[in-house]
């Protein structure tokens, strides 16, 4: 992966620059090396690298002036939330400034009569549901990392989760921002009213993986929880035997709230970690939820059940809550539970349509076997989002370098058989020399003249989502600030 | 001038740029006649039509924009699917006969009542191919419903009437048809509490499918009504149904009929058919549903109904003063207001929709650059010089 170096002249200045930004936020500028080292990456484990400097506003307003600062001095931003990305949205440069929104944590109201909830982006995911919940609801996106990740994050990554095949991803449950511009002007997209009128750029920058402005507030849409929740495990001695009872579920008319799909390797090394009692010996394990009325989540469970006998599978319904928190504990345990079979770990994030399943799982069986590296499944089948799970050794020569192009191989699989390089971690840096597969030249200069109609200065999260970095010119937009080239060392045209 | 291919239509824009000619982008006009009227010779698209793709078993349709929505809800029809966002017909609204076509309600941002429960076109259109100002076909989004890949553009297809670039292909997430459905009434309720009864199913976990309260005086379908009447649409299989309305019933504490023309009723909702036949000028007020009840207080005569839980009143008025006080009272409530039909001088002379604070302009005016810098595509429809 290349990065654009680092520009020596911004090096030169960062005196001046921790300098000034401790005069706009005094007791929130992080400037030694041990502190940056605590904000070098993400979960793309693979990549590190030190910030400028890093800054920890606590209101929008302070947010705003670092980013007036930064445009006057040229000075690129990173934007992050809890530093959970898989796909490096948050890694730093060098010559960048951080801006942390951890501190940025309020829950500024909770209205119940508009089914809506206003925070600050350094807000948890899970600490929207909480906020709720003794009143009976709840906000639908669930990552893994719920608990950790925030808002800010997730409606940067447009962030999904468990249950996204009924309840949809974070832009279908996301009223309103305010945004912070590269120059520290502020705009407020959407609200608590449906459909303002005007082009949807809230629907842009959901999912603009902080290429496009600074998330300060966020208005989400919470749901009344459902009263009946049943889940069961369905588990097959054949994978297209799973396969195939996930498309006849779906084509039964049946949503699902979520529908998860584990692989003998995994259901193996889940059950030795988190031992959630999945039946020993199935090559395949799905696990299925459905939740609504009590009498429409019985009709959904029976015919799932019959679906299941019908393609040879055996299903089991979790007999309590606390056999059904179980099964879910084992599911999310499978990240941590793969970690402990090998050092390293790359996870994947295409996604797929469900009937390409059986050829797209053997294809990559046998990838695995060509590059001589570990493989597990465990995926989001519902919606066809696949997770597969490469182990490798960092420490032993090749494996890395092994274990990214068997990654890379199985990203143009997806894209191959009509699915796309990321359902839910997002583009950054480790998939953004991809975005050639699925997208054609005349593709990525459209994306781009969107990026500098927010960034016309391309100040914001530079190095992500884009395999190369083309100026703003089309439109004679190309932004020289006092005489200075952004990025002055690189080549152009 | 017609196009029939994306071919064409790549020859036709530049054409247009190398004559800086703008363009009309027009499919059947039903909604020709809402917002602000375009500058440009008319560029008719409904040619470009037909299914591309259709996959049941993936809930995924491909259609090209020049196709009815009453064909493409057929074709669902048939493997049991519909579309999420309920499509309406608003032709008859502007005096104008035939179907409208996907690409124009997408392009309008024109959901019917079951937005409620599925969202809007914007939550369902998930990838498009185009035509930009630059004379480029493009892709964008995809054919999955989990996707992340890229600037999510077919975000902006929705509600942007077509100034930013010509659609020349629209997917879809699509969802199973539920069995059966009931349209459910409660007769002689007066505005406050009807819509607080509309909320409560809204924040209820019965996933109505419609809420929608008509007032007393207006003449939709053929409800017999005192004070005003409160609507709610229920779906499910058979059992599960039975449950649901029954919970409803314990929920409101009311006395809740079947209505006999729920289906009816509905298309009359979603058309606005109470609104048809007037020369009256027709407001959407967007809202936060808990600030209906004091949009419609003030506004002191029984001309509406509130479709979306409240959070889109449908508002006919004869007094071209009215506007006005309706666009400062919804601004208030954190809303707005959108004149939808009104004579074509004074669409022409008051923006259609709520005008944008400077920054916000700005970035509309940027985004409307970086897809057609020329202003080729139906400037001045949406704000003057967009």
């Amino acid at each position: 992966m290349k990065f654009t170096p680092p520009d020596p002249e911004i090096l030169a200045r960062r005196g001046a620059i921790v300098a000034t930004l401790r005069t706009i936020v005094p007791d929130g500028v992080v400037s030694d090396d041990a502190g940056l080292a605590a904000f070098d990456g993400d979960a793309l484990t693979a990549y590190r690298q030190s910030a400028l400097v890093c800054v920890l506003p606590r209101t929008r307003e302070q947010v705003s002036h670092i980013l007036a600062f930064a445009a006057d001095q040229s000075v690129p931003i990173v934007p992050r939330g809890a530093g959970t990305s898989l796909s490096g949205g948050a890694l730093p440069r060098a010559d960048a400034i951080l801006i942390s929104l951890s501190r940025m944590n309020r829950i500024l109201d909770i209205d119940l009569e508009n089914r809506a909830v206003v925070v600050e982006p350094g807000v948890t995911n899970l600490a929207v549901t909480r906020a709720v919940e003794a009143r009976g609801f709840y906000y639908a996106p669930d990552p893994s990392s719920q608990i950790a990740c925030t808002i800010g994050g997730n409606v940067a990554e447009n962030s999904g989760g468990l249950h996204c095949l009924k309840y949809g991803l974070t832009t279908n449950n996301l009223l309103g921002v305010e945004l912070a511009l590269p120059g520290g002007a502020r705009v407020r997209l959407g609200g608590k009213a449906p459909q303002a009128g005007g082009l949807d750029l809230l629907g842009i920058v959901a999912g603009s993986e902080g290429l496009l402005g600074v998330v300060v507030e966020a208005t989400l849409r919470i749901l009344p929880k459902p009263p009946s929740t049943r889940t069961l495990i369905a588990a097959f001695d054949s994978v297209p035997a799973a396969g195939q009872c996930v498309a006849d579920i779906i084509a039964d008319g049946i949503v699902p709230a979520a529908m998860e799909f584990m692989d003998r390797r995994c259901v193996a090394a889940v059950e030795a970690h988190a031992s959630p009692g999945y039946p020993p010996d199935c090559e395949a394990l799905l696990l299925i939820e459905a939740d609504g009325l009590a009498g429409e989540v019985g009709d959904s469970v029976a015919r799932i059940a019959e679906i299941v006998r019908r393609a040879r599978g055996t299903a089991r319904e979790a007999k309590d809550e606390r056999e059904r928190a179980r099964f879910w504990a084992g599911r999310k345990a499978a990240f941590p539970a793969m970690g402990r079979l090998a050092p390293d770990m790359l996870c994947m994030d295409g996604t797929i349509p469900r009937r390409a399943l059986p050829d797209v799982l053997a294809r990559m069986a046998k990838m695995a076997e060509h590059y001589a590296l570990g493989l597990c499944n465990v995926f989001h089948a519902g919606d066809g989002n696949l997770h597969p799970l490469i182990v490798f050794d960092v420490m032993k020569p090749g494996e890395l370098e092994r274990a990214e192009a068997f990654g890379a191989e199985i990203l143009r699989l997806c894209v191959d058989v009509g699915g796309v390089l990321t359902g839910e971690h997002g583009v950054g840096v480790e998939k953004r020399d991809l975005m050639p597969t699925m997208f054609a030249e005349a593709d990525l200069a459209q994306q781009q003249r969107l990026k500098c109609a927010f960034d016309g200065a391309r100040l914001l999260n530079p190095d992500k989502v884009f395999p190369t970095l083309s100026a703003c010119i089309e439109q004679g937009h190309m932004h020289v600030k006092k005489g200075r080239l952004p990025f002055a060392n690189l080549p152009r045209f | 001038m017609e196009v029939e291919s994306e071919t064409q239509l790549i020859e036709v824009v530049r054409e247009a740029r190398e004559t800086k000619r703008s363009l009309e982008i027009i499919g059947h006009g039903t909604k020709r006649a809402f917002g602000r009227p375009a500058s440009g010779e008319k560029l008719d698209v409904s040619r470009l039509s037909g299914v591309v793709t259709y996959e049941p078993e993936e809930l995924i349709l491909t259609v090209k924009p020049g196709t009815t929505s009453l064909e493409i809800e057929d074709v669902l029809a048939r493997r049991n699917q519909r579309l999420g966002f309920e499509p309406p017909e608003w032709g008859p609204l502007f005096g104008v006969s035939g179907a409208s076509t996907i690409g124009g309600n997408v392009s309008a941002d024109a959901s019917g009542p079951a937005r409620v429960r599925y969202g809007a076109a914007r939550d369902q259109l998930l990838g498009i191919r185009a035509v930009n100002g630059f004379g480029e076909s493009f892709k964008a989004g995809g054919r999955v419903v989990k996707n992340v890949t890229g600037f999510d553009i077919p975000k902006l297809a929705c509600g942007a009437f077509g100034t930013l670039f010509v659609l020349t292909e629209l997917t879809f997430r699509v969802f199973p048809r539920s069995a059966h459905q009931t349209v459910l009434a409660v007769h002689d309720v007066v505005p406050e509490r009807g819509l607080d009864l509309l909320r409560r199913a809204w924040s209820s976990p019965l996933e109505p499918t419609a809420l929608v309260y008509i007032p007393s005086g207006l003449k939709v379908g053929s409800l017999s009504h005192t004070s005003g009447t409160a609507l709610i649409r229920l779906e499910g299989a058979k059992g599960p149904l039975g449950e649901k309305i029954d919970a409803l019933r314990s929920l409101f504490a009311v006395a809740v009929d079947e209505a006999e023309d729920g289906v009816t009723l509905m298309s009359a909702v979603a058309n606005g058919t109470a609104f048809i036949g007037t020369s009256d000028e027709i407001w959407h007020v967007h809202v936060p549903p808990a600030a209906a009840g004091s949009i419609v207080r003030a506004l002191g005569h029984s001309n509406w109904l509130a479709d979306w839980a409240g959070a889109r009143l449908w508002v006919g008025t004869s007094d071209a003063n009215a506007g006005d006080a309706l666009k400062s009272a919804a601004r208030l409530a954190r809303g707005s207001a959108v004149l939808v039909r009104a004579e074509v001088q004074r669409r022409a002379a008051a923006p259609a929709f709520a005008p944008e604070d400077p920054e916000r302009a700005a970035i509309t005016r940027a985004v409307k650059e970086a897809f057609d810098p020329l202003g080729l595509f139906n400037p001045g429809r949406m704000f003057e010089g967009i």
